[in-house]
């Protein structure tokens, strides 16, 4: 009679102490899993991409390696084409980004205008996020199969129903083609948060300006845009960030092409690495993109800076 | 509009009125313009996938054609496609999952303690979105060969929690320090222990939070092509490295093709649509929810 109860009493103590354990350092749980990723999914590869840059051939065993200095580098920026790459990519996060944040920006204050009362004001708001569903590489589809000179419906139309002959959008002009396409998948984004952000706008503000007889820029210019101005910051520094990610649509678009007129950063590491089988050169290019992208991010978080993003 | 009473004669009434009539069928005119742009592309790509592979591609386009879903038939019997579909939905849904579970509890430890150097490790789980995904993928590459990693399922889930991490702590944190304190000061009062009060008290009421962060973490990584195209070669391909071989093919079956593509992205639009009302907040990485 007495055993299973001891039993149950020595257990519940063991088990007490586990709890007690748990609880008392519960912040310490709980935060350890994200610091152990988070280290293995920036230091590591940050780290890594630097030792495979430096040495000769790419072998795990450190002891092992080549010191190679900074070959890979040279390498990297004269028949690797390093730069012509970061040109291309600051090109298009550029334009994308300043087509996406104006027009994401001009619809946001379109739709926020339509009468409350209306329901076609949520139909706008729905439709308008639908492009987000498309994932890169099927928007590469799309554009294969809307742009095709010979089988493609937009250069059928601008031949058959302007004077102009239609261009061969993918091999006249790739870039624009690219950054036309992502304007498209992506200006939602931008809507969705400025709408957002422009919802949040107290009506009592914007009618004071008003009454002030300010003309509508700017209202916009001064009064709107400064109250939403976290909003602003943090919409395009996202964006900003993803678009130096971009790879989908460009390599089931082009693959970096014609010739290299389209060769992000991105596609010219993967190609250095899977193709040609530089890793030491892939490595380099990677370790400079590393280092460019994160220094942007943190001049442009710096000027900024999150006021009123924190507390 | 129709609450400004026009006064008979007053003339300033009456432009003001014509004005704004004037300034509504503008703005609908933009906003029908822009409808358009988003439907048509997405509309031509619907279209095709339902038409007999013969008629995809004829020009001028039979605008009105019998709808088949002979296409979805034979992607379907197509085991390739299959297999990447379900790759892709389990893959996926798993580092959703193990995503929520490293990046919730840590977003709550940051948003309830006083954690030191708050703000830099902040802004260094940020810095995790910033890496360019290529630059990540180099090293583990050769490391997943190592440790037979390479063309696995559970590869694959771990790049999918790096894509994903920082986007749940920020948008996490941010739902958390919007539920007040007191919530779990009282369940504590009622002999709660802290983790008690996390489960019962607080996940209840960030429910909103974590239900929009969930899809939009499925969603960026759904659409991921190149973890794919790097990390695997047979067994674990997604559904967007599938569509991709599909254009690099020599013969393009347009009409496949567009329905492929087209079963990748229906679940994801349902998916947008269901959370759009939270969508800002999660997008904006938790900063819109604060206003």
């Amino acid at each position: 009679m007495s055993t299973p109860t001891q039993t149950e009493t020595s257990n519940s103590q063991g088990l007490g102490r586990l709890s007690d354990l748990w609880n008392e350092y519960l912040p310490y749980w709980f935060i350890a899993p994200m610091v152990l990723v988070m280290v293995s999914i920036t230091f590591f590869p940050g780290a890594y991409d630097l030792y495979l840059s430096l040495i000769e051939e790419p072998t795990t065993n450190i002891f092992a390696a080549e010191f190679a200095g900074l070959d890979n580098f040279r390498t990297a920026f004269t028949r690797g084409g390093a730069f012509h790459s970061f040109v291309i990519t600051v090109t298009v996060v550029v334009s994308a980004l300043a087509l996406e944040s104006l027009l994401g920006f001009f619809l946001a204050a379109l739709v926020a205008g339509v009468d409350d009362s209306s329901s076609i004001k949520s139909f706008y708001r729905v439709l308008f996020i639908l492009p987000m569903a498309v994932a890169p590489v099927s928007l590469a589809t799309i554009g294969r199969l809307m742009l095709n000179t010979e089988v493609g419906i937009i250069p059928y139309v601008i031949n058959s129903a302007t004077p102009f002959a239609s261009p061969a959008f993918l091999s006249d002009m790739p870039l624009l083609t690219v950054i036309l396409l992502d304007t498209w998948n992506w200006t939602p984004f931008m809507f969705i948060i400025f709408y957002a952000g422009l919802s949040s706008v107290p009506d009592t503000l914007v009618e004071a300006s008003r009454v002030d007889g300010a003309p509508l820029w700017r209202r916009y210019v001064h009064v709107i845009i400064p109250y939403m101005k976290p909003v602003v910051f943090v919409a395009t520094l996202i964006r900003m960030i993803d678009l130096f990610r971009t790879f989908g649509v460009v390599y089931g678009l082009t693959q970096g092409g014609p010739g290299t007129a389209t060769q992000l950063v991105s596609i010219n590491i993967y190609e250095q690495m899977f193709i040609n089988n530089q890793v030491g050169v892939a490595a380099a290019i990677a370790v400079v993109y590393l280092v460019f992208v994160i220094a942007i991010a943190n001049i442009v978080i710096a000027k900024v800076g999150f006021e009123g993003v924190w507390d | 509009m129709a609450t400004q009473d026009i006064e008979p004669g007053s003339e300033q009434m009456l432009e003001k009125d014509t004005r704004e009539t004037l300034v509504t069928v503008v703005r609908h005119g933009l906003l029908l313009l822009w409808s358009f742009i988003v439907l048509f592309p997405l509309y031509w790509l619907a279209s095709m996938s339902l038409k007999p592979p013969g008629q995809a591609n004829s020009l001028p386009p039979d605008w009105i054609f019998l709808p088949t879903v002979f296409n979805y038939l034979e992607l379907v019997q197509q085991s390739d496609f299959v297999g990447a579909f379900v790759n892709s939905l389990v893959m996926v849904g798993a580092s959703v999952i193990l995503v929520l579970l490293i990046g919730v509890p840590a977003a709550y430890v940051l948003s309830r303690y006083d954690v030191p150097m708050e703000r830099d490790i902040l802004v260094w789980i940020l810095s995790s979105r910033m890496l360019p995904p290529i630059a990540v993928v180099l090293p583990f590459f050769i490391i997943f060969r190592e440790l037979n990693l390479f063309d696995t399922r559970i590869g694959m889930v771990l790049m999918y929690i790096s894509i994903n991490l920082s986007l749940v702590v920020w948008v996490m944190k941010a739902f958390f320090d919007g539920i007040p304190e007191t919530l779990e000061e009282a369940a504590r009062v009622d002999g709660a222990t802290q983790f008690q009060g996390f489960m019962k008290v607080v996940l209840p009421a960030a429910k909103p939070g974590i239900f929009s962060v969930a899809i939009i973490s499925f969603i960026f990584a759904w659409i991921e092509l190149l973890f794919g195209l790097v990390l695997t070669s047979f067994e674990a391909v997604p559904v967007t490295l599938f569509v991709y071989s599909f254009i690099g093919s020599r013969s393009i079956e347009w009409s496949m093709l567009a329905a492929a593509s087209m079963s990748m992205i229906i679940p994801v639009a349902i998916f947008l649509i269901a959370v759009n009302k939270y969508l800002a907040a999660g997008l904006s990485f938790g900063v819109v929810i604060k206003e």
